[in-house]
């Protein structure tokens, strides 16, 4: 009961926040948008596009924030994002964190390819910002369980540059060779997401 | 946009919503279940004069470091090097993160205060492991913060429990029910601004510095008020003007290889770099009660690696500095790496402690052991540097700069000392530090400031087919000599505590925890943790009993082995 009464107390609290009905109305709208290409269940149209459902809170509003900036590039989400307000992104961000990962059902790699990875990950120190199970916190990312294509593409569009919203993680590319990208995003993807589905 | 919403759908999209910007919680968090309160710590009002004389306080451990000195020596000499053999665990507490355990515990009468990874506080019955409540921080969407979500534990004055957290807030908790008093936003995550410190409780004021040396932040030192949370006064580590002379040699005398022109060209085209320069404070200051000033090293500049958009010395990253308790003013600094391009910055905290000046003449001093390896050895009347130690760790190609394609030098960027806090056995006039030995490469790539995010400069990368491990190192701070040194298997990060057993106490990445003779370095004992052993011990007595204590939990930033485990000792 205790508990039934703090929550209730929240919940009034965060609403006033959120502020008004026409605010939730427009938010579903765009919650709607994201889906198109996210996915109406989580599972992304296609292999290049993110999972978002289960993402980070704190990864998703910055990104958010990055594209309306420009200092992240992309067609269709630079157009998107153009027209979110900063309460916009706290909300979308807030909403898709709170659903849970799909499972992609991504294979294991191989032996050999684990080991590669984990020979990489270890020299550039992965762990120290994504933490021990890749799930990350807050601005960083979950890496375990997304998608493997669309995280092969990303460490290539940082390695040159062409993601330019981080530059750290451009530098860490770097100290990495192309070739071992491949294996990371194959063991990153075939990881589990604590609390995602499947679990 | 895609088919009709009713409004009920929209209601209830609010209510979904508004409970998710409240449901931010580490994805480490999420497996665990918070406990309910079992019942109020019988938690004992802390005084300014016990604070104040905790250095010999043979049944209490007050300070993250032991004292105000911070010399983390602890007087009690019940259990020793006659008999730390029968040394056996107490009790296990399992805490509810596993993830990086950076804790040093802070015992107040009976009852133990620790934190854990993500701003968790538990209070314990010390004498059992039980526990009386755990407070769980609810963190802000945003936090953006290098290396682990580590938390170093707390400060405990009068009545209150005091935190500092990720999402950079100073929290006052009730020391008896761990409930809410106050808190307060120190800076905005949003700009890099974290915390993972214990703060300092001193004269009704509580200290707090800042990370972010990784985010362009401008780091501080602030004092709050402990009553109310409001601010007191605020201390730049990073002053206006922080040009400073053009060194070209470190405080040692080594060649920096600095290209002054270079760095007075963009000085003229960019000007003073100092608002976004870094220069975090994560370590708790040494506080001289008698002097009322307080001694803290400063952090690195950002970026890391790249000096070329921060011309200039780069005051006051990379130093030992000296503040007036009571107004925060600048009393006297040292610059150990003018324009560092490596990382080095200081930060394992620095130690009052009475040492031979240059004549033989003992005089207060300051020592601080560094990234470089060296212990550094000040007067801490003016900061000035009296001598350093033999180099603890191999130092190769110091200070080659960084290139695009990776130049090779020891230490690493994770020293030599990390942040370790050193231990000092007077008697002997040594100091303990534990040290990394981890080859790297440094990679220098220029990059505009990514707005809150990772500002390296470059990268660090670490050599895999060279071998990298640690030591425990002893050294007379009165003439910089090693006195002994224990090579160990892994890497070492975590901190050292003496005591008056003529012990050491110290941990391992590979889950050993082990007491060291103090005097010879001789291994008296060991006790095999489970997971790596990367926090500071503390010590304490109960009901006649001493009790050395520490945390078992691994480490984010090098990646050790995690685990949740609080470990009590005390002799069969």
């Amino acid at each position: 009961m205790r508990q039934a009464v703090i929550g209730l107390g929240l919940l009034v609290a965060a609403i006033s926040t959120v502020n008004n009905p026409a605010f939730a109305d427009d938010i579903a709208d765009k919650i709607q948008l994201c889906s198109g290409c996210h996915g109406e269940s989580g599972i992304p149209q296609q292999k290049t596009t993110p999972v978002i459902w289960g993402q980070n809170q704190g990864y998703i509003y910055v990104q958010l924030r990055d594209f309306k900036a420009g200092a992240r590039k992309n067609d269709q989400m630079s157009a998107i994002a153009a027209d979110l307000s900063k309460d916009d992104m706290k909300a979308l961000a807030a909403h898709f964190s709170g659903l849970k990962w799909p499972n992609l059902q991504q294979p294991s790699p191989s032996k050999d390819v684990t080991k590669h990875a984990l020979t990489v990950i270890g020299s550039i120190g992965c762990t120290s910002c994504h933490l021990e199970q890749y799930q990350g916190n807050s601005t960083t990312p979950r890496l375990a369980g997304q998608q493997a294509a669309y995280l092969l593409k990303t460490m290539t569009d940082f390695r040159d540059h062409s993601r330019a919203n981080n530059p750290g993680m451009s530098d860490l590319m770097n100290a990495a060779q192309p070739a071992d990208l491949d294996p990371i995003a194959q063991y990153l993807a075939s990881l589990t997401v604590i609390g995602g589905d499947g679990q | 946009m895609v088919g009709i919403k009713s409004r009920a759908t929209t209601a209830a999209l609010a209510m979904s919503l508004a409970f998710c910007a409240f449901s931010s919680v580490g994805a480490q968090e999420i497996e665990h279940k918070s406990k309910e309160a079992i019942k109020g710590a019988p938690a004992p009002s802390v005084t300014q004069e016990e604070l104040s004389k905790a250095g010999k306080d043979t049944k209490q451990f007050l300070h993250t470091n032991g004292n105000y000195d911070q010399t983390r020596y602890f007087p009690g000499k019940q259990i020793n090097t006659g008999n730390v053999a029968k040394l056996r665990p107490a009790w296990i507490f399992q805490l509810d993160v596993k993830e990086s355990l950076e804790t040093t515990p802070i015992i107040v009468g009976d009852v133990m205060y620790v934190t854990t990874s993500f701003d968790h506080v538990y209070a314990l019955n010390a004498k059992t492991g039980e526990q009386y409540w755990q407070y769980k921080h609810k963190m802000g969407p945003i936090t953006t913060y290098c290396c682990g979500p580590n938390n170093r534990g707390v400060a405990v004055y009068e009545d209150k429990v005091y935190l500092a957290t990720l999402d950079a807030k100073l929290v006052a908790l009730d020391a008896k029910t761990g409930s809410l008093v106050w808190e307060t936003q120190i800076a905005d995550p949003e700009d890099g601004y974290s915390e993972t410190m214990a703060p300092t409780a001193v004269n009704g004021k509580i200290i707090i510095g800042t990370n972010g040396g990784e985010y362009g932040i401008r780091g501080f030192v602030r004092a709050y008020d402990a009553k109310t949370g409001k601010l007191v006064w605020n201390f730049d580590t990073v002053p206006e003007n922080t040009v400073g002379v053009w060194a070209t040699k470190d405080a040692t005398g080594k060649d920096l290889h600095r290209d002054i022109e270079a760095e007075k060209a963009q000085l003229a085209k960019t000007g003073d770099p100092y608002k976004t320069l870094g220069g975090g404070v994560w370590q708790n200051p040494a506080v001289d009660l008698k002097l009322n000033r307080l001694f803290f090293v400063v952090g690195n500049p950002s970026p890391d690696l790249d000096g070329s958009l921060r011309p200039g010395d780069n005051l006051y990253t990379d130093s030992l500095v000296s503040i007036d308790l009571d107004t925060g003013k600048y009393v006297c600094h040292l610059q150990y790496i003018p324009h560092d391009v490596w990382d080095f910055d200081a930060v394992s905290p620095a130690v009052l402690v009475d040492v031979k000046d240059k004549d033989g003449k003992v005089i207060p001093g300051v020592i601080h052991g560094g990234k470089t390896g060296f212990v550094y050895v000040h007067n801490r009347k003016d900061c000035s540097l009296i001598r350093f130690s033999e180099p603890m760790v191999a130092q190769e190609n110091m200070w080659t700069l960084p290139t695009p394609e990776g130049a090779r030098m020891l230490p690493g960027a994770n020293g030599g000392v990390e942040w370790s806090p050193m231990a000092v056995n007077p008697k002997l006039a040594l100091t303990y530090a534990v040290n990394l030995h981890q080859p790297m490469t440094y990679q220098v790539q220029s990059s505009p400031y990514p707005d809150g995010k990772l500002w390296l400069g470059g990268a660090f990368k670490v050599i895999p087919t060279e071998a990298s491990f640690g030591n425990v190192t002893a050294v007379n701070y009165n003439t910089g000599k090693i006195k002994w040194q224990v090579k160990t298997p892994e890497p070492m990060m975590g901190g050292a505590l003496a005591t008056a057993g003529d012990l050491v106490f110290t941990g391992e990445a590979n889950g050993w925890f082990r007491a060291y003779n103090a005097e010879s370095g001789k291994i008296l004992w060991s006790f095999q943790c489970g997971a790596g052993v990367n926090a500071p011990p503390s010590a304490y007595a109960l009901g006649g009993k001493e009790y050395v204590v520490v945390g078992a939990g691994g480490n984010t930033q090098i990646d050790f082995k995690r685990g949740n485990n609080i470990i009590a000792f005390t002799l069969n």
